[in-house]
C-alpha cells in the first residue's frame, strides 16, 4: 500500500459513480464539512493561496542580488500544493486522488466545465466539486471594502469554445528552456482561469480561486503538462539557482518536488494529443 | 463573452486601450527564427484579463477581429490578484528587495509577459516600410471582483521586441 504511487486520472475518463471518483468526493466533502480553523479543512488549505495568505507564486519576482533578473516557483510552488491537498484529501479517504480536467478535449470544448464539476446533485447527495465553502470576509479592513459573510464559490464560464486548444499546449511543450515554458504556460493558465471564474466567478482572480474545488483540476492538468515536459525534456530541468529555493509553507524545495514519483504519484496514460 | 453573473454587481466601464509609440526596427535582425512581444512591469494587482495587440491599427478595440488583415500579432492573458482584500497596506509592493533583504519580493511586484510573435513580427516589419511598430493593446477583462478599477486594467512599465537569430 505504502509503496504503491498514487494514481491520478484524467476526470473526463471516470464515470460520475466509479470508485475513484465516489472516493475523491468523500474526501472533498468531508474537508469542506471541518471550521475554518481546522488545518485540515477546505478552507484552510484554499486559504494558503490567495486569501487570506496569498502564499501563491505567479509571474516572475525580482531576486535577490539581481535587479533584472526574476525567477518564478509557479510550477514547483503549484506541485507542492497540490501534494499537499491530495494528501489532506487521502487522510479523510485513503482511496482519493487528484483528477486533471483536459480543458483542450473535445468534451470540454462542447460543454465546457467536466459534468463532474457541474453536475448539481449525484443521486441524492449534493455534488460537493460544483462549489466550495469560502469563510467570512471581516469588515473593518481597508476602508470601502464591503464585508462578505461566509458564503459559496460560484463561476460563469465563458463560451467552451474560447477554451486553449491541444495545439496551443503542443507548441509549448515544445519549448525547450525552463523559464520560457513557464512563462507560456501559465499564460494558457491565466487564460482558463479567467474563462471559468468569468464576471465574478471565484475562478477568476487569485484571492478566491483556491476555495473552488475546479481548481485543483485546473491545476492537476498544468502540472501534468509540467510532466509530460519534464519527460521531453529533462527531469531535472530548471535553473541551478531555483533548486533550493523553499516552497512556503510547504516543508519543501524546489528539487524536492522534481520528480513526481519521488513524491509519490503518477498520470494515467491518457489516449492524449499532447504525446 | 462571459455570461451575465447570477448575482448583481455595478455597471462597469469599458477598459482603457493603450497604444504605444513607434518602436524602431531599424536594429533588429531580418532573419530572425523567432521574435517576442516583451510586457515588463505589468500590473496583475487587480482584475483578470485578456489583452490582444495589434500592429500599425491605433483604431484597433475590443470588437476588431484577430485576423492577419486587421493585424493582429497575439494576445496575453493576466490572471489578477482581484484587488486588495487586507488592511491597510497589504498591497502596497516593497520595491526591488535590498541585496540581503532575505523576503521574497511582494507578490504584487509587476510582472513580464512574453508574447511569441514570430510571424506577426516577420509580416509587419516588412509591411512598415522602416516606419517603426506602433502597437494597440486591447484589454478586455474576463473576471474581477468588487475591489477592481475595471477601467485602468491594462498598466505596463514598456514594451519591446526581442529577436533569435
Ligand atoms: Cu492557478
Amino acid at each position: 500500500m505504502a509503496n504503491r504511487l498514487t494514481l491520478r486520472q484524467n476526470i473526463e475518463s471516470l464515470e460520475l459513480t466509479s470508485s475513484g471518483l465516489v472516493a475523491f468526493r468523500d474526501a472533498v466533502a468531508k474537508m469542506q464539512a471541518l471550521s475554518a480553523d481546522d488545518n485540515r479543512s477546505w478552507m484552510f488549505l484554499a486559504g494558503y493561496h490567495g486569501f487570506p495568505q496569498f502564499q501563491c507564486w505567479h509571474g516572475g519576482r525580482i531576486g535577490l542580488n539581481q535587479q533584472a533578473l526574476t525567477y518564478d516557483l509557479f510550477l514547483p510552488w503549484h506541485r507542492a500544493y497540490l501534494i499537499t491537498m491530495e494528501h489532506t484529501l487521502r487522510d479523510q479517504n485513503a482511496a482519493a486522488a487528484l483528477p486533471w480536467w483536459d480543458w483542450t478535449s473535445s468534451g470540454s470544448h462542447r460543454v465546457g466545465v467536466p459534468l463532474a464539476y457541474s453536475t448539481r446533485r449525484i443521486g441524492k447527495t449534493p455534488n460537493p466539486l460544483i462549489n466550495g465553502p469560502v469563510p467570512e470576509v471581516r469588515s473593518g479592513r481597508v476602508p470601502g471594502l464591503p464585508p462578505s459573510p461566509a458564503r459559496k464559490t460560484t463561476r460563469a464560464p465563458g463560451d467552451p469554445e474560447d477554451l486553449p486548444t491541444a495545439d496551443q499546449v503542443n507548441s509549448v511543450l515544445a519549448l525547450t528552456d525552463f523559464v520560457d515554458f513557464s512563462q507560456q504556460l501559465q499564460d494558457i493558465h491565466d487564460q482558463v482561469h479567467g474563462w471559468t471564474g468569468g464576471r465574478n466567478g471565484d475562478m477568476g482572480t487569485i484571492v478566491f480561486a483556491g476555495f473552488d474545488p475546479i481548481f485543483f483540476a485546473h491545476h492537476c492538468m498544468i502540472d501534468r503538462i509540467w510532466y509530460l515536459w519534464q519527460l521531453r525534456h529533462g527531469v531535472q530541468n530548471v535553473p541551478p539557482d531555483y533548486m533550493n529555493k523553499p516552497l512556503a509553507p510547504f516543508p519543501l524545495t524546489v528539487g524536492d518536488v522534481l520528480d513526481i514519483h519521488r513524491l509519490g504519484y503518477e498520470y494515467a496514460q491518457a489516449s492524449s494529443s499532447h504525446d | 463573452m462571459p455570461k451575465a453573473p447570477a448575482t448583481k454587481s455595478r455597471k462597469r466601464v469599458a477598459p482603457k486601450k493603450h497604444v504605444t509609440t513607434a518602436i524602431g526596427t531599424e536594429s533588429l535582425a531580418t532573419g530572425f527564427v523567432r521574435a517576442d512581444l516583451v510586457f515588463d512591469g505589468l500590473d496583475h494587482s487587480g482584475a483578470s484579463f485578456e489583452a490582444r495587440i495589434f500592429i500599425n491599427n491605433p483604431d484597433a478595440d475590443a470588437n476588431t477581429e484577430m485576423t492577419v488583415q486587421n493585424r493582429y500579432a497575439g494576445k496575453f492573458h493576466v490572471f489578477g490578484h482581484g484587488g486588495c482584500f487586507g488592511d491597510v497596506g497589504h498591497c502596497e509592493v516593497r520595491g526591488i528587495p535590498r541585496p540581503y533583504d532575505p523576503r521574497p519580493a511582494h507578490p504584487l511586484t509587476p510582472m513580464r509577459k512574453v508574447v511569441i510573435a514570430t510571424e506577426a513580427l516577420r509580416r509587419e516589419i516588412k509591411r512598415s516600410n522602416g516606419k517603426g511598430l506602433t502597437l494597440t493593446i486591447v484589454p478586455i477583462v474576463r473576471s474581477g471582483t468588487v475591489r477592481c478599477d475595471y477601467e485602468n486594467v491594462l498598466k505596463f512599465d514598456g514594451v519591446s521586441v526581442v529577436t533569435y537569430a
